[in-house]
């Protein structure tokens, strides 16, 4: 028998199972819906803003530029922690499916990432929350800002995705031009791709354990963390795509994917916050209340629209952004350090001043259930969910509202 | 394999949409049964590009991995 039609063995065929080919992103939406409930359980849900906000004031409290003393060590925030362990478990992904590379790009792209970058961190400075808090944890939480932040989101993902098409029609140059791709896992040589990617999970669980014995719910965010990282690398899930492709190929894949996780999630959050699972120290009413932020309707509508540009124009929402940064796509670095660079600035000197200018009854929590009820509330959303599907489906057939 | 390549398009570097978005341009500016070689480092071409195929009618004749880790794809207009 030759080499190459060798019988895999069990635990090549497993490996093949999961790194050989990308998963179908519904598979990655299930995954993580299914990851967000567990983070609710144990604490709160998904969110990425806050993570990367967190890296940013420690960045800042380092240099000691502005006034950043004070800010949480990235070792002890939860979702610091949580948004460094997305980026190792996409590493990860990509090392063990020999996906890895340093890949950089022209500096019009590099541009893009890091005017994007800062984009999001003012959207979510503004819209207290970016597309994972506000709306991939937002919507199930059945935050009544969510759904506005959502219409702005598409307002912004539209404008700039015209942005982007002009810019390629007017000005190919920009995003053409030198390109380097380094450690490549091309053949037999990119081996070490794998066993590097070995190591790393095993580092990861290392570190998850020493954190078991004096915060247990640090332990569970790094390996959630992680499993969300490589289960996004892998399934290339990512929320502008979502709101993008419809407009852009007609593709509708990757919104399907990001609806079954709005929809697992719907129905994890509806039972914790019904039965007020996890309540603990916290009231029950403080439980329901989790991930339903102060921002209906202006915050959450001018946030989501700003958040909305930025990640069109860097390719990549928050944790878009995040897993291709594991994965070793350097116009994402830049759009990670615009993000870090300006979320810690927006929170503390920009947006501020707005909102204070702005009418507080513009700025309250909604949530669903207190007008709906919790069956009406859950039915509202997953009608939403519903017409959104029919529409890209639709459009998809059609391509009536895509741009090729 | 044998095919005659009209037009090539270099998306080294590139990360989603722009890679999808320069092909979907080219190929609106090729004739019937014309080859586009397209080659890129973005992993995400690899799902993309036969569902975008699969979805408008066109045809993916080839795709193979280059050394460096650059993908090649070679596409028929329908």
């Amino acid at each position: 028998m030759s080499e190459s039609n060798k019988d895999p063995g069990i635990m090549s065929q497993l490996h093949k199972t999961f790194f050989a080919k990308h998963w179908p992103v519904w598979v990655g939406g299930i995954v993580l819906g299914t990851l967000n409930i567990l983070l609710f359980a144990i604490k709160s849900p998904w969110g990425a803003s806050g993570g990367i906000n967190n890296w940013g004031e420690n960045v800042y409290a380092l240099t000691g530029v502005f006034n950043f003393e004070n800010a949480a060590p990235l070792g002890t925030s939860f979702y610091g922690m949580l948004c460094l362990f997305l980026v190792l478990g996409s590493f990860i992904g990509a090392l063990l499916s020999k996906e890895f590379a340093l890949r950089i790009p022209p500096k019009g792209e590099l541009i893009k990432g890091f005017i994007g970058g800062s984009l999001m961190a003012l959207g979510a400075t503004f819209g207290i929350g970016c597309t994972i808090g506000a709306f991939f944890s937002g919507m199930p939480a059945m935050s009544g800002g969510a759904i506005i932040f959502t219409i702005g989101l598409f307002i912004g993902v539209i404008i700039a995705l015209k942005y982007l098409i002009w810019e390629m029609e007017k000005f190919p140059k920009f995003s053409s031009g030198k390109s380097y791709n380094f450690f490549a896992g091309t053949g037999k040589s990119g081996i070490w791709q794998k066993w590097l990617g070995w190591i790393v999970l095993i580092i990861t669980f290392v570190i998850a354990y020493q954190y078991s014995g004096s915060n247990k719910i640090m332990a569970w965010f790094i390996i959630i963390g992680m499993l969300m990282g490589l289960i996004s690398q892998r399934s290339r899930f990512c929320i502008v795509k979502a709101f993008r492709d419809p407009f852009m190929t007609g593709e509708a894949d990757g919104s399907v994917g990001v609806m079954t996780g709005l929809l697992v999630g719907l129905f994890g959050f509806t039972i914790i916050k019904y039965f007020g699972i996890g309540v603990g120290d916290v009231a029950l009413r403080a439980r329901e209340m989790t991930w339903v932020f102060p921002h209906f309707f202006f915050r959450a509508a001018i946030g989501g629209f700003i958040f909305g540009i930025g990640m069109t124009i860097a390719g990549g929402c928050a944790v878009g952004t995040l897993w291709r940064v594991g994965e070793g796509q350097v116009k994402l670095w830049a759009s990670a350090l615009g993000f870090l660079l300006i979320s810690p600035i927006s929170k503390l000197y920009i947006v501020p001043p707005i909102v204070d200018s702005l009418p507080k009854s513009w700025d309250f929590k909604s949530f669903l259930p207190d007008y709906l009820g919790y069956p009406g509330a859950f039915a509202f959303i997953t009608f939403i969910i519903l017409i959104w599907y029919v529409f890209v489906k639709w459009n998809e057939k059609t391509g009536k509202f895509s741009a090729y | 394999m044998d095919i005659k390549i009209n037009e090539t398009l270099d998306c080294k570097g590139l990360s989603c949409p722009m890679p999808m978005m320069k092909l979907a341009k080219a190929m609106k500016g090729m004739k019937s049964e014309e080859v586009l070689e397209m080659i890129g480092t973005d992993p995400g071409t690899k799902s993309d590009l036969p569902r975008w195929c699969g979805k408008t009618g066109n045809t993916l004749l080839d795709e193979s991995e280059l050394a460096g880790g650059v993908f090649r794809f070679l596409i028929k207009k329908k």
